[in-house]
C-alpha cells in the first residue's frame, strides 16, 4: 500500500486507468477480502511477529534512464525513514516522526507535510498497515474488474481521518493485491497514481510484491525489491529527522 | 528539452533534404503509421481541447489522404509538419530520420571543445559578448564587441540571414541562430577553429582559436546527453552575483546556490544571471525560489497537463533572503529559467533586466516514429503566477536592455550595470527611510 511520493517529482505524463464495469453478481464483503489478503500473504501471526522492516529497492523511471536506490526503515513506533539516491538528482530523504511527515532534498529543500498529505504519510507509516486496516479505513467492495487480464475485486478504502478514498484491487483467484489507484495529495497538487503489484515473494514468510510499478503523470516508475530485512534492531535515532527539519518542527 | 533544442539546431544547420525516391508499399505504410502515431500522441497529451482553435479530428481527416498519397518520405514529412504547424506551438516537430539517427554519432565528432568566448546576435550580427580571461582566445586579443564574420569556412552573416528567414516568426530565433553560429565554433578540445573577426577598430582579423575543454563538471540525467554544468558566485561591491548555465545536477548546483544566498545575508541585493541558461529540471526552480520567499502557499505557476495540473509550489526557507533581487535574462534564457524568472517577477519578488526570453517553457519528449523520423511533442502547458503563458511569449524584462556593440567595446555589461544600479537605489532608499 505504500509508495514513495518523492517519485512523483520525476513524473511528466498522464496515465488513464482502464476499468471495466462490475459484473452483476453478489460481491464478497470487503472485510472478508481484506482478511483473506492477510491470510494468503502469511497470516496474522506472522505479521504480528514482525517488529521492524528495512526494505531496499531499486528504482527506475521506465524508458527515461533515471535510476536509483531507496531504503526504507520502519518499525512498530509507526515512525519511518526513507533515503534515496537518484542518478542526476542526488539524495532524497523523507520520513514520519511522531506523527509529522517531512521531506528534504537538495533540489526542493526541507519541508513539513501538511493536511491530507501529512495524514496520508502518517497512515502509510503505520507498521503492518495491512493488518491494521480497520484502524485506518472503511472498506467497501464495489465491483469486479480485470487487472492485466486477471479478475479482481475492486475495493474502495475510505480513510477514517483526513484523506481521499482509494481503490484497491484484490485477485479473485489468489486473494493477492494487484493494483491500487489513488489520488496523491501533494504540495504540488492532486496527482492520480496507479500502482501495480506483481512478482510476490516470501520475505520471512510474508508474501510481498517484489515489483511495484507506479504510473504517475504518464511515467512508469518501477520499484524492484532487493531485500527486506525484518526484526532488525533499528536505533530510534534512525527515525529522527535532519536538523533543518527538526528546526521547522520546533517552530 | 535540452535534447530538443540540439536537434532543432542540428536540423537547421545541416538543412538536409532527401532526394525524392519512389516509395515502396512498405514505406508508404510506415509513413501513414507515423502520421497516425504523431496525430494520436498529440491528441492523447494535448492539454487544450482545441489548441489555436483547430479541430484536431478535422485536420486528421484532411491530411491523412495526403500522407497516404505522398510520393516520397519528404512529402509525407511535409504533411506531418503541416499538421503540427496548425497547433502554433513550439516543442512540436518532425526531424528527418537520417538526421535523428546521425545526431548522437555526429555529436562526438563535433566535439565538446569551446572557443573560450560567448557570442550573441547583437544588432543582427554574431558578436562576442564575453571572453574567458584564461582562454587562448583572450590571449590572442579577442574582446567583447568583436564581430564574427567567418568561422570554420562558413559565412556567418549568410548563415544568420538564412536562419532568420526560416525562423522569422518564432521567439526562439535568437536561441536557434546563436546556437547555429556557435556550432561553427565547435570541435574537439586541442584542435582549433579558423575565425575571422571584425575587431574593435573595424579591422578584419583572422585567428586560429585553439579549442579548450568545456566549462564545468559533467552532469547526467537519464538519457539526456551528458552536459557540462558550471556555477559561479561572487560579490560585486556589496551585491551578490550568481550565475550557472543549466538547472541540472541539483546535488551540486542547488546546494551551491543555497550556500551562496546564505553567505550573502548582509548583501545589499542579489543578481541572478540567467542569460544563456536553457533550463533543465523544472523542480529545481521551486527549491531555488524558496531562498527568496519567506511565506508558504506561494506558487511560481502551474503546469497544465491533460488530466493533472502540477503547481510549481515554492518551498520557503526559514532564512530566505528578503533584500532586492535582480534577474538577468536574454533570448537564450529558456524553459526552467523562464519559469523561475517570470514566477518571481509575477510574485513581485524580482526585477528583471535584459532582453525578452525564448518563450520555450513546454516540457517535451522525443520519440522515433515508425518511418524512422524523430518526433518531438510537448506534454503540458505552463502558466505563470500572474496568469501569463510563457510559450511563444517569453519573459518581458522590467527593464529592457538590448546589447550594443559600442557598449560591449567600451567594456560595459549593460544589463548587469542596470541591475546593480537598481539594487544600489533600493538600498539607498531603504537607508533613507530608516533614518530617524
Amino acid at each position: 500500500m505504500r509508495f514513495n511520493k518523492y517519485l512523483l517529482l520525476l513524473a511528466a505524463f498522464i496515465a488513464a486507468p482502464l476499468t471495466r464495469a462490475a459484473d452483476e453478481q453478489e460481491l464478497p464483503k470487503a472485510g472478508t477480502l481484506m482478511d483473506r489478503y492477510i491470510e494468503v500473504t502469511g497470516g496474522t501471526a506472522l505479521y504480528e511477529k514482525r517488529q521492524s522492516e528495512i526494505a531496499t529497492m531499486e528504482m527506475e523511471v521506465v524508458g527515461r534512464g533515471v535510476k536509483g536506490t531507496i531504503t526504507r526503515y520502519s518499525d512498530r513506533s509507526n515512525n519511518s525513514y526513507s533515503t534515496g539516491q537518484i542518478e542526476g538528482i542526488g539524495k532524497l530523504e523523507e520520513g514520519v516522526y511522531n506523527g509529522q511527515a517531512w521531506e528534504i532534498s537538495a533540489m526542493m529543500g526541507p519541508r513539513l507535510k501538511e493536511g491530507i498529505e501529512n495524514a496520508d504519510a502518517v497512515r502509510d507509516a503505520m507498521f503492518n498497515s495491512a493488518l491494521n486496516w480497520r484502524k485506518l479505513y472503511k472498506a467497501e467492495t464495489v465491483g469486479l474488474e480485470k487487472v492485466d487480464g486477471e479478475d479482481c475485486y475492486k475495493l474502495t478504502l475510505t480513510p477514517l481521518g483526513q484523506g481521499k478514498p482509494q481503490s484497491m484491487f484484490l485477485s479473485k483467484k489468489t486473494g493477492l493485491m494487484t493494483k491500487i489507484s489513488r489520488t496523491a495529495v501533494t504540495a504540488m497538487g492532486e496527482i492520480a497514481v496507479e500502482v501495480t503489484a506483481t512478482e510476490y515473494k516470501p520475505y520471512d514468510g510474508i508474501l510481498t510484491p517484489s515489483k511495484l510499478v507506479q504510473s504517475v503523470m504518464g511515467n512508469q516508475i518501477a520499484l524492484t525489491v532487493q531485500s527486506i530485512k525484518t526484526n532488525e534492531d533499528i536505533p530510534t535515532q534512525r527515525f529522527e529527522p535532519p536538523a533543518e527539519i527538526k528546526k521547522m518542527m520546533a517552530k | 528539452m535540452i535534447n530538443a533544442h540540439r536537434l532543432v539546431v542540428f536540423v537547421s544547420v545541416c538543412a538536409l533534404s532527401l532526394a525524392a525516391v519512389e516509395l515502396t508499399p512498405e514505406q508508404r505504410k510506415l509513413n501513414a503509421d507515423s502520421f497516425e502515431y504523431a496525430w494520436a500522441t498529440i491528441q492523447k497529451y494535448m492539454w487544450e481541447p482545441m489548441p489555436a482553435g483547430v479541430d484536431w479530428q478535422k485536420i486528421h481527416d484532411e491530411l491523412k489522404p495526403k500522407v497516404e498519397a505522398a510520393k516520397s518520405t519528404d512529402e509525407a514529412r511535409s504533411v506531418m509538419r503541416q499538421m503540427i504547424s496548425r497547433l502554433k506551438m513550439t516543442h512540436f516537430g518532425i526531424v528527418p530520420g537520417d538526421v535523428y539517427e546521425r545526431l548522437d554519432a555526429a555529436k562526438p565528432s563535433l566535439g565538446d571543445g569551446r572557443a573560450g568566448f560567448e557570442l550573441r546576435i547583437v544588432e543582427g550580427q554574431a558578436t562576442v559578448v564575453s571572453v574567458d580571461p584564461d582562454s587562448p582566445a583572450y590571449a590572442a586579443g579577442v574582446r567583447p564587441g568583436w564581430r564574427i564574420l567567418r568561422a570554420a569556412g562558413a559565412d556567418i552573416a549568410e548563415l544568420i540571414t538564412k536562419l532568420r528567414s526560416v525562423f522569422s516568426d518564432t521567439t526562439i530565433k535568437d536561441m536557434l541562430i546563436t546556437r547555429a553560429v556557435a556550432s561553427k565554433l565547435g570541435g574537439n578540445p586541442g584542435t582549433s577553429v579558423a575565425v575571422e573577426f571584425l575587431n574593435g577598430a573595424d579591422q578584419r582579423v583572422k585567428l586560429d582559436i585553439p579549442l579548450i575543454p568545456p566549462r564545468g563538471a559533467e552532469a547526467k540525467f537519464g538519457f539526456l546527453p551528458t552536459q557540462h554544468v558550471w556555477y559561479e558566485s561572487k560579490t560585486v561591491g556589496q551585491t551578490g552575483y550568481i550565475a550557472f548555465n543549466m538547472f541540472l545536477d541539483p546535488g551540486r548546483i542547488s546546494t551551491a546556490f543555497g550556500d551562496s544566498v546564505q553567505s550573502c545575508t548582509s548583501c545589499d541585493g542579489i543578481v541572478i544571471d540567467l542569460r544563456g541558461n536553457p533550463g533543465g529540471l523544472g523542480a529545481m526552480s521551486m527549491g531555488m525560489a524558496g531562498w527568496f520567499i519567506n511565506k508558504s502557499g506561494v506558487q511560481l505557476g502551474v503546469m497544465k497537463m491533460k488530466s493533472d495540473t502540477l503547481k510549481f509550489t515554492v518551498f520557503p526557507r526559514s532564512n530566505a533572503f528578503t533584500g532586492p533581487l535582480a534577474i538577468l535574462v536574454d533570448g537564450l534564457t529558456a524553459s526552467t529559467s523562464e519559469i523561475f524568472t517570470e514566477g518571481l517577477k509575477d510574485l513581485g519578488r524580482a526585477r528583471v533586466f535584459g532582453s525578452t526570453t525564448a518563450g520555450a517553457a513546454l516540457p517535451s519528449v522525443f520519440e522515433k516514429l515508425p518511418n524512422g523520423d524523430g518526433f518531438q511533442y510537448a506534454i503540458a502547458n505552463y502558466i505563470s503566477a500572474g496568469g501569463k503563458p510563457l510559450e511563444g511569449i517569453g519573459v518581458t524584462p522590467d527593464e529592457k536592455i538590448e546589447l550594443t556593440r559600442i557598449a560591449l567595446l567600451a567594456g560595459h555589461n549593460p544589463a548587469l550595470d542596470a541591475a546593480l544600479a537598481w539594487i544600489k537605489s533600493q538600498s539607498k532608499a531603504t537607508k533613507e527611510t530608516s533614518k530617524p
